[in-house]
């Protein structure tokens, strides 16, 4: 590069029609270079699939390096088989154990281009939550695919597994992962079937008060697991919530999701509902909020944790 | 002969460079004492220390034969006034308020309390002394420069002060407002054995007016003594390196300063 | 406009006083659930003695959620102006103003290390937010000195380079900390007035009380450095003194409000501008009035913050700025 704009440095100096010439001879080599070729993948590229955006995403035939940049995505990874695979993970991607010792490329939000580069990935799988716009469109500057997958309720994790687990190749084995995760969610939703839904707060914080709103994927989860969340109408994923609401609602169970990601955090109810009929009977149920906030194998898990607690009888 | 302000050699520094040295003045009662000198002389300094707002590295300041360090602000207030040249108008504030503040240094109560009866007639009355009586119930800042000085020295003469001390009081000011300003200082001097320092570039005003002059240079006093005495071309072009004629004034008798400068 | 008196003063701030009353009850009357007006008012009048046919749900909610609240908001809105006035009259500034000086954020990040480090002991938080306000004060202050002392100019300028410095200070310790510890930085730079804790609420209104007391003992003072230190000096006032007891109670009542309710700003730039517009510049007027409007404002910027989206909540700060700035802008024009 650095010699032909010598080259063209001295042509100017000599004949500005040289230089004009040599400028358009330049732009159209660019534009021709970029265009056409595509640095090596394992093998050659054989297959398209859709993804969450609408985008066809063109993926060669045997997936050997893919990066998460969601927690949920990698758990889904390691679910459907493709664990040994994985050469990237955002820093809030613990589990299952042994996706720790995957390669750091940052967090959710603000992933490390250079590293997920250096990792050289064919496939990065994003979720829309990580907003990550302007990284996709530099991603595929580098020719690495990326792929957009982002559940928004169970019949949307259900899809992602099959979709990672096409990416990975591992059909077979996705499948029978996938099988078994909705037999255990419908027999969560027979058992609960005919019961009266219990009414639920869900508290993502004390103090300041959020909770879950129509636009979060829990609130589906709750939905199905026989409750009817106080909230579920409330517009937003994740609003702050009046706490003359809260305590007006008087919901007769309460969801703390604790103990996981957020440690021992929101383990106690907010100051408004200390008195709710909830609080005053011991429905308070404390559930590990990676099952409930991680659309993914474990969600199903939160469903069951959630079914059981506001439905013991159903369960017996 | 009333002292009421003295200074004794004194001595201030300010940004590391020595502003006045071993200075010796007093102020006494019913006099104008004009300071004289060229820019740089340490003539403002003087008068800042005066009051005690510049620290002075050594001698003593006298006030009313006592030193200047043991007495505290409010009663330093009540016995010298400074008449500023300009006042900091950020803030809407009538006449009348104005001129009251200078009643702060009598308060009972520093820093809270009402203005008293006594508090208003006196800020009447110098309003009256320096014709603003017009003017009182308006802004300050819609007042014309001339009003303004006036205004400022009747919130000095509010606060009753004996010893009056005027930094340029006449920069800004039109021929008659200048003499306005001066034989107001005059009279308060004669009337309420008052004493005022009136720090000037304006030399003949000062010869009309002042009853004392001290050239000062280089932070010292030079010279001292009556207009007469030390409005003389040598002594005035020692301290000002600059050519003068002095005759008398054809009407008042006293010594007129004209420079001469040649073409 | 006639010389303030102590009658004018008595009057105007009953006066106030009593609207202030009035807006601690009607606003009391709005949220998001709703209330009966007549049983709540009855309820109110008993001052919670007796329920007067409320529910328990509907007492509490009154009683233990909604009052606290607008008190709190009284405290932080009453503490904010009165140190803006304090603020704008010594350091003859008209645009002076807590949150636009820095002094909010430096009360912030102190709350924050009070939390991180001393979470459990609620007591610290106030502490810490008030020795950060100080702080701030201090470094703008500083900042501001040039050669020919601190032109309002210099002050602003100053006043921006602590404010924006600590907002990232904030955003980038929230973004690297667990939020569930030291809270959000939208908690910290547009404030929320939610968590009336029944601890601090009580310091929070002593320390606006007193301050307010404070400041306006010193009104006398306050009104003559107005126009210039130097001239201050001249007629008497102890200036070293009167800053230094300005600097510290203003920090106070920076740092408790701060320390509650994260930074509303605006409050202290212009209720004390329509305190002086409509009253006189004389602070022993226009500082207790600046007090009370205060008060009355973030109450009501609260209400709406609480109602306008319910069940949802905005945060205070917002619509004190969505007021507060085209008010600005209008009263400059007028100025």
């Amino acid at each position: 590069m650095c010699v032909l704009c010598l080259f063209v440095a001295t042509c100017a100096l000599v004949s500005r029609r040289a230089l004009i010439i040599l400028s358009l001879l330049l732009l159209a080599i660019s534009f021709g270079c970029n265009s056409g070729a595509k640095p090596a993948l394992d093998g050659p590229v054989t297959r398209e699939l859709t993804d969450d955006a609408g985008r066809r995403v063109s993926l060669p035939a045997r997936v050997t390096r893919v990066v998460s940049l969601a927690p949920n995505l990698t758990e889904i990874v390691f679910a459907v088989g493709g664990g040994d695979r994985l050469v990237g993970r955002t820093s809030y991607c613990d589990y299952p154990a042994e996706a720790k010792a995957v390669a750091e490329i940052g967090d959710t939000l603000h992933p490390s281009l250079e590293r997920i580069i250096a990792l050289k990935p064919q496939v990065v799988l994003i979720s829309t939550s990580s907003q990550l716009e302007v990284f996709t469109q530099q991603l595929q500057n580098q020719n690495i695919a990326v792929f957009v997958t982002d559940p928004h309720d169970l019949q949307g994790v259900f899809r992602s597994i099959a979709q990672v687990g096409e990416i990975m190749g591992e059909k077979l084995r996705t499948a029978l992962l996938v099988e078994s995760l909705r037999d255990r969610a419908d027999d969560v939703e027979t058992a609960v079937k005919g019961k009266q839904p219990v009414r639920v707060f869900y508290q993502v914080s004390a103090e300041p008060l959020y909770t879950a709103g129509h636009d979060a994927f829990v609130t589906d989860l709750m939905r199905r697991a026989g409750a009817a969340s106080v909230t579920a109408n409330v517009p937003g994923a994740w609003p702050k919530y009046s706490n003359e609401s809260a305590l007006a609602a008087r919901p007769d169970a309460i969801i703390l999701p604790t103990g996981g990601s957020m440690g021992s955090a929101n383990s106690d109810v907010t100051e408004a509902l200390r008195q709710s009929p909830a609080a005053l009977q011991g429905r308070v149920y404390k559930i590990n909020d990676d099952y409930l906030t991680r659309p993914g194998p474990r969600a199903i898990d939160g469903l069951e944790a959630m079914a059981r607690a506001l439905h013991p009888d159903a369960f017996k | 002969m009333n002292r009421l302000l003295e200074a004794r050699d004194l001595t201030v520094s300010y940004d590391h460079r020595v502003a006045v040295a071993d200075l010796t003045l007093s102020l006494n009662g019913g006099e104008i004492t004009a300071i004289i000198g060229p820019n740089g002389a340490g003539k403002s300094t003087l008068l800042r220390s005066l009051n005690g707002q510049l620290p002075i590295s050594s001698g003593v300041i006298l006030l009313d034969g006592q030193p200047l360090e043991r007495l505290n602000r409010r009663s330093i207030s009540r016995q010298i006034a400074v008449v500023a040249q300009e006042a900091e108008l950020r803030f809407p504030v009538t006449v009348l308020e104005f001129v009251l503040g200078g009643r702060f240094a009598w308060a009972t109560h520093s820093g809270w309390g009402w203005e008293t009866e006594r508090d208003l007639e006196v800020a009447n009355a110098v309003i009256n002394e320096t014709e603003l009586s017009e003017l009182s119930a308006r802004l300050m800042n819609e007042l014309s420069g001339g009003e303004r000085q006036r205004a400022l020295m009747a919130r000095a003469l509010a606060t009753e002060a004996p010893i009056l001390l005027l930094d340029e009081p006449t920069a800004n000011l039109d021929l008659s407002h200048q003499a306005t300003l001066l034989t107001l200082v005059r009279k308060r001097c004669d009337h309420h054995q008052s004493a005022a320092l009136v720090v000037t570039h304006d030399i003949n005003l000062a010869s009309q007016f002042a009853n004392n002059i001290t050239l000062m240079k280089h932070g010292r006093a030079v010279h001292s003594g009556t207009p007469e005495e030390v409005l003389r071309p040598e002594l005035l072009q020692e301290v000002f390196e600059v050519r003068v004629l002095v005759d008398a004034h054809p009407i008042t008798g006293g010594p007129r300063v004209t420079p001469v400068i040649s073409a | 406009m006639n010389r303030v008196t102590l009658r004018k003063t008595l009057i105007s701030c009953a006066l106030l006083g009593a609207v202030l009353l009035l807006v601690i009850i009607s606003m009391s009357l709005l949220g998001s659930e709703r209330l009966p007006a007549r049983t709540s008012l009855c309820a109110l009048a008993s001052l919670g003695t007796s329920a007067c046919g409320l529910t328990q749900d509907q007492f509490d909610i009154l009683f233990q959620i909604r009052l606290p609240r607008i008190l709190l908001a009284a405290a932080v809105g009453g503490s904010l102006a009165t140190a803006g006035a304090g603020y704008q009259a010594l350091l003859r500034n008209p645009l002076a103003e807590p949150y636009l000086l820095g002094i909010s954020n430096g009360a912030a990040v102190g709350t924050m290390i009070s939390l991180v480090f001393f979470g459990a002991i609620e007591w610290t938080r106030p502490l810490l937010a008030f020795t950060g306000a100080f702080v701030a004060t201090f470094a703008v202050y500083r900042l501001a000195r040039g050669r020919a002392g601190a032109t309002p100019e210099r002050l602003i300028l100053a006043g921006v380079i602590v404010t924006t410095f600590l907002s990232s200070v904030i955003v980038f310790v929230t973004t690297l900390m667990d939020a569930t510890r030291i809270r959000s930085f939208t908690f910290w730079l547009l404030g929320d007035l939610s968590g009336a804790s029944k601890t601090l609420l009580p310091v929070a209104i002593t320390i606006t009380i007193i301050g307010a007391l404070v400041l306006t003992l010193h009104a006398r003072s306050l009104n003559l450095l107005m126009l210039g230190e130097r001239d201050a000096f001249d007629l008497g006032v102890e200036v070293g003194r009167v800053r230094m007891v300005v600097f510290l109670v203003a920090s106070l009542l920076v740092g408790s409000s701060v320390a509650a309710s994260g930074s509303v700003g605006y409050v202290g730039l212009v209720v004390p501008h329509l305190a002086r517009l409509s009253l006189g510049s004389d602070n022993r007027i226009s500082i207790p009035a600046a007090a009370l409007g205060g008060a009355l404002f973030v109450i009501v910027a609260d209400t709406v913050a609480r109602t306008i989206i319910a069940p949802r909540e905005l945060p205070v700060g917002a619509i004190t700025a969505l007021i507060g700035a085209p008010l600005f802008i209008y009263l400059l024009k007028r100025v």
